[in-house]
């Protein structure tokens, strides 16, 4: 792909005496648009190829299993669903807490296919979605640059993102999450936003409108588009070239999209409650004093004029703030989310909110995660931003202000490199462009005519941007060779780093052969063909969605992090002693107790490593203050788990289920038995018995370990 | 009671002297008892013979034993005989028919039953040894009197825990060798009881459901989902995976880790997967006259332990389909083999042929319950594809055998779906070409062509 501009003049030279050089140009456009949207597709499906058409990860499940309800059951049942198998004995009302737009999407394809008797599987809809939408996000990055800057950048643009790491990352196949279908929305609205400004006609605005209600139905990050749009009107506010073409443009969105918006019941009414709209709705009143002031200006003397809007500010002002004020004291306005202030202060959710912070994906990205995520587009990005800034126009100050911004966001989470992914490819794509078409003007043009007189040659030279042909040539080379640098990177990460499906794990065995973990699936069908129907499993909160997915048993807390007390009572239960641990799960009435131990294969993000969340977490609500973090590091401060490690944690329930008969086992050559391959040491409390609990099942590779909590025992037995 | 019954019958026995005087006696009977599995496999051999030397041509062979899946009669010359089923109270009987009337006549009748070796005690424990305990009748239930009987048990392994012993009896190794008891009256049901040591996978599939899909274009799509049960001893207390791992003669002996399926040699694309995915953990080894597949659950089955899985493949149809014109005849296995000595308790058989397939003709081995038919509907469908479906509960390897099917079927209307692609394809050129080339607008503009 990254020879697409270049290639482009010589490849069509022979069929020039056939097509008039128009059509070539569409010809060469097409090709490229076409190659581009399959190659995104084809990138995503390393996993596919190395293991199976399979749902990845974590919360792809949850959305993977409410499709498979919409699909068979109906759009009514699926708003109405009272999910009883989460959140024992909570529930979780599905319809009311999600963002259905992927479900919806997925489901509708899905319908669509079976009316024209292509009866494919729901499950690989949904594994094939993210690509699929990937290749349609390739074609609107082309339209959106186009409508910023040039057809050619815009092909650049395409062609870089259908493999940037960084997009790629939340859309193989297989990763069936609202990030894949949001971000196709999020850019077709900007793109539909850029048109509305250009043309300020109210069909264009109300197209994206119903765009920016699509991006809302899916994702939570359109705050952050419903952010960014009224900055970009405030911006050209503040430049003065606000008109009424961009009146229009933002009244109809806002109206139309506000509206729409509220109808995702999720949403309801937050975009006229919650602090994080009201940016939005200032700017829309702004608007219309705006265009008020704008109004009398032209109907007044200057003199009279000033007086008034001076007046005007100042108690306009005055009022806004004493009603913010009130608002939010009252709290009609709802404070500012936990979620919300760590985008702006990196520190806050590790100090206040622990379960936001266990989340990896919600830590501050490094500096080598930029360069790992988008390659030499870190360096083009701020090429691109120099060339908007070197013809400003209405469009190029929204692209610049989507790059600035969301390059902030990127750095305090790393989730959110992906909503900075594609604004980093249209702008080196401008970047890219915009250089090439300057040097290779020289490349061209010296070739052909080698007689020519010194003045000619002058003033050739002066036509294509007086530069000498060696340097062009050199130039465009060096493009070229960072171009295809950048492919391999974007390949050879996309296939090491991204295309693991984590739920079924692979690792290479001494004679070169592939060695395959499916111990999570194998746990998991256990419990649903070998449990109680209504049986009740405990586990960490990470496993939940996989849980109710795979093995369709009620589960105590899962992925949707919504009830903090729940969750801290789990993470007491596995921190506590066995009676103590006994006492809430008669509590919770738990069956099962399910958790995840690498410390035979040295799988390393098991429950043992993640156990210091647990205790942080079940210590951090009232009924768990006896719980302290301190009490289960050792005497030197560190978290141990051989015999140097504190009393507390070699006796807590954790501890008991990962470790239970581990001690007679030996894993690795020259080591005591009970030797743990993640901790590299060996364990610390080794002959035990459980008391409350028994062996229910433990995988092959002891990936999974399911206990089952006895029954209270007879009286007087 | 039974003294009035006696008496009773001892009367009709002279009535029926007087009036006949002939009566079928069981000259020599040998019987097989194979209990070395789940199943009961039992070979009877008979010698019948007339005690007034009339010719016989019908025998009643009569069984009290539960769940018989399978019996088949054969006479000396090692044709099959005509069963005939009858309903009575409580036990079954069976009429053969013999070619020709002779006052002497050899019979051989294989049965096998299910169900009949049940696991005693029921749970048992993860190291414990699977015991499990036959009950069935020491002599040949027969409405005829047998002179000498004798009756020899095939056993899985020679701890014998207990046993029936009325003399002469003798065991060696995993044997056992009742009689020959000489004497013994018609319909007596003395019971044998054996409790022994069986560790051999008590699998039952609870269900199966094959699919079979012909394809004109040289395929056939063979897909089997089944349900199955560990119905041995059920585990009791809990699993422990590291004395599972550390010692697998010692623990766990009765779990089934891996068994062996085998598929028709030409199979090709062979899938093994359950509602989760893909189940990495199995091996193909291709023989000569089949493929010998090792299946692996995705966990040991122990007792009491369910899965269910998905198994696919594909077989070339020149050798299951036959054509004389338009007619074409289908020739494939009813079910096939899951593991060895399986027992299925009820099996649905699917067969989809080809779309505008007419005139369908089933004939089956054995007798089946015949559903519904339906039209199923999938890539490139207009009028849907018949699919053929039936049923039978109670199967056995012995069933593995072939049924047919005659459709008649024009060649012509196999080129359907390619004509429809094309078509479609053709319309999307033929409406783009349309709307690029016309202008449908209602306000014409006007176009400013200066450069």
């Amino acid at each position: 792909m990254s020879v697409d501009v270049g290639s482009a003049g010589g490849a069509t030279a022979k069929a020039k005496s056939v097509l008039t050089w128009e059509k070539q140009e569409h010809l060469v456009k097409l090709a490229i648009l076409i190659l581009a949207a399959v190659l995104s597709f084809a990138t995503r499906l390393f996993s596919v190829l190395r293991f199976e058409s399979v749902i990845h990860e974590f919360d792809p499940y949850f959305n993977y299993r409410t499709t498979r309800f919409l699909a068979e059951q109906g759009f009514y049942k699926f708003h109405n669903w009272f999910d009883d198998r989460a959140w024992y004995p909570l529930g979780r009302i599905i319809g009311g807490t999600i963002y259905p737009g992927l479900m919806v999407t997925s489901a509708a394809l899905y319908r669509i296919m079976w009316l024209l008797n292509i009866t494919v599987d729901i499950r690989n809809v949904c594994v094939f979605l993210a690509p699929f939408f990937s290749s349609l996000t390739t074609l609107v990055t082309y339209a959106l640059t186009k409508e910023i800057h040039s057809t050619g950048a815009g092909l650049v643009a395409a062609a870089l993102i259908s493999i940037v790491p960084g997009y790629i990352s939340r859309s193989v196949a297989g990763s069936y999450d609202n990030e894949g279908i949001a971000i196709f929305c999020m850019l077709f609205t900007y793109y539909l936003w850029i048109k509305a400004v250009k043309s300020g006609t109210i069909f264009w605005s109300a197209m994206s409108a119903l765009a920016y209600f699509y991006m809302v139905s899916s994702w939570g990050g359109y705050v952050f588009l419903i952010n960014l749009i009224p900055l970009h009107v405030l911006a050209l506010m503040f430049t003065g070239r606000f008109s009424h073409r961009i009146y229009i443009a933002y009244s109809t969105l806002y109206c139309v999209g506000t509206i729409l918006s509220m109808q995702i019941s999720f949403v309801g009414f937050q975009p006229i409650q919650s602090s994080e709209h009201m940016l939005a709705l200032g700017v829309f009143g702004l608007c219309q004093i705006h265009a008020f002031v704008d109004y009398l200006r032209s109907r007044m003397p200057k003199e009279h004029f000033d007086v008034l809007f001076k007046t005007l500010v100042s108690s306009v002002l005055t009022v806004v703030l004493l009603l913010g004020t009130v608002l939010t004291i009252t709290g009609k306005v709802s404070p500012w989310t936990g979620r919300f202030y760590s985008l702006l202060d990196p520190s806050y959710a590790k100090n206040h909110i622990p379960i936001i912070a266990s989340v990896s994906e919600h830590q501050p990205t490094s500096w080598s995660s930029f360069y790992f995520d988008l390659q030499i587009l870190v360096f083009l990005f701020p090429a691109g931003l120099y060339f908007c800034f070197s013809k400003l126009t209405d469009a190029n100050i929204f692209i610049i202000l989507y790059g600035v911004t969301s390059i902030y966001f990127a750095g305090v989470m790393v989730r959110l490199m992906l909503v900075l992914a594609p604004v980093m490819c249209v702008l080196s794509g401008i970047a890219i462009s915009h250089l090439l078409a300057k040097y290779i003007k020289s490349v061209d043009a010296v070739a052909p005519k080698p007689t020519e007189s010194k003045r000619q040659h002058k003033k050739l030279e002066l036509q294509s941007g007086g530069v000498k042909s060696e340097v062009a040539i050199g130039f465009v080379t060096t493009i070229t060779l960072m171009l295809v640098v950048y492919t391999f990177h974007c390949t050879w990460v996309t296939s090491e780093a991204y295309s693991s499906p984590s739920i079924v794990l692979s690792a290479r065995s001494h004679d070169g052969g592939r060695i395959i973990f499916d111990d999570f699936r194998e746990a998991y069908y256990w419990l649903q063909m070998n449990t109680p129907e209504d049986a009740r499993i405990m586990s960490w909160w990470d496993y939940g969605y996989q849980i109710t997915a795979m093995a369709n048993r009620t589960i105590l807390v899962d992925n949707n992090t919504w009830n903090n007390t729940h969750i801290s009572r789990v993470g007491q239960a596995m921190a506590s002693s066995e009676e103590k641990a006994y006492e809430i799960m008669r509590e919770l009435d738990v069956d099962y107790v399910l958790v995840i131990f690498g410390g035979l294969t040295g799988y390393s993000s098991d429950d043992i490593n993640k156990f210091l969340w647990m205790v942080r977490i079940g210590g951090s609500t009232d009924r768990g203050a006896h719980i302290k973090e301190k009490d289960y590091y050792a005497a030197n401060g560190e978290f141990r788990v051989d015999k140097e490690g504190s009393p507390t944690l070699l006796n807590c329930l954790m501890y008991k289920m990962c470790y239970y008969r581990f001690g007679q086992m030996y894993t690795e050559g020259g080591k005591a038995p009970g030797y743990d391959r993640v901790r590299a040491a060996e364990i610390g409390n080794k002959d035990f018995e459980l008391d409350v609990l028994e062996e229910a099942y433990t995988t092959e590779h002891w990936l999974v370990r399911i206990y089952k909590v006895k029954d209270l025992p007879n009286r007087g037995g | 009671m039974n003294w009035n019954c006696l008496y009773l019958a001892i009367i009709s026995c002279l009535l029926l002297l007087n009036s006949v005087k002939a009566e079928i006696i069981n000259k020599n009977v040998e019987r097989y008892l194979d209990l070395s599995s789940q199943l009961v496999k039992t070979t009877i051999k008979i010698n019948a013979e007339d005690s007034a030397g009339v010719p016989i041509k019908e025998y009643v062979f009569t069984a009290k034993e539960a769940n018989i899946a399978y019996i088949s009669a054969k006479d000396a010359l090692n044709n099959d005989l005509k069963l005939r089923k009858e309903q009575s109270n409580d036990d079954q009987r069976f009429v053969l028919t013999f070619e020709k009337a002779l006052p002497k006549q050899t019979i051989q009748i294989e049965t096998v039953s299910v169900g009949n070796v049940k696991p005693y005690p029921e749970e048992i424990k993860q190291n414990e040894k699977q015991l499990v305990k036959y009950a069935g009748l020491l002599y040949l239930y027969s409405k005829y009197k047998t002179v000498t009987q004798k009756t020899q048990i095939k056993l899985s392994s020679s701890n014998i825990i207990s046993y029936t012993q009325v003399k002469p009896f003798s065991v060696s190794s995993n044997k056992i060798i009742l009689g020959p008891y000489e004497n013994i009256k018609a319909l007596s049901d003395e019971q044998l009881a054996i409790h022994y040591e069986n560790q051999t996978p008590f699998l039952t599939v609870n269900s199966l459901e094959r699919t079979i899909e012909v394809s004109h274009w040289g395929n056939i799509a063979v897909k089997e989902s089944i349900e199955m049960i560990h119905s041995g001893a059920k585990l009791k207390g809990s699993f422990s995976r590291y004395d599972f791992q550390k010692d697998g003669r010692q623990s766990g002996q009765s779990a089934v880790k891996s068994y062996r399926t085998y598929l028709p040699a030409s199979a090709t694309g062979v899938y093994y997967r359950d509602m989760n995915g893909n189940i990495s953990t199995s091996n193909m080894n291709v023989q000569r006259d089949f493929i010998d597949l090792e299946l692996r659950p995705r966990f040991p089955l122990f007792g009491g332990w369910k899965t269910q899985y998905i198994l696919g493949y594909n077989v070339p149809s020149y050798e299951y389909l036959f054509s004389a014109g338009k007619n074409y005849q289908l020739k494939m296995r009813l079910i096939d083999h899951v593991h060895d000595n399986m027992a299925i308790d009820k099996a649905v058989i699917n067969v989809i042929l080809p779309e505008g397939s007419s005139n369908i003709e089933l004939m089956t081995p054995y007798s089946i319950k015949r559903r519904q038919n339906e039209f199923i509907y999938t890539y490139l469908d207009t009028t849907g594809r018949p699919m053929i479906s039936f049923s039978r509960s109670n199967l056995v390897e012995n069933h593995i055998s072939d049924f047919t099917l005659k459709y008649t079927f024009s060649r012509v209307s196999l080129l359907q779906e390619p004509f429809l692609l094309i078509g479609f394809i053709y319309f999307i050129f033929i409406l783009t070409i349309i709307f690029l080339r016309l202008d449908f607008s209602i306000v014409s503009y006007h176009h400013n062509k200066s450069e």
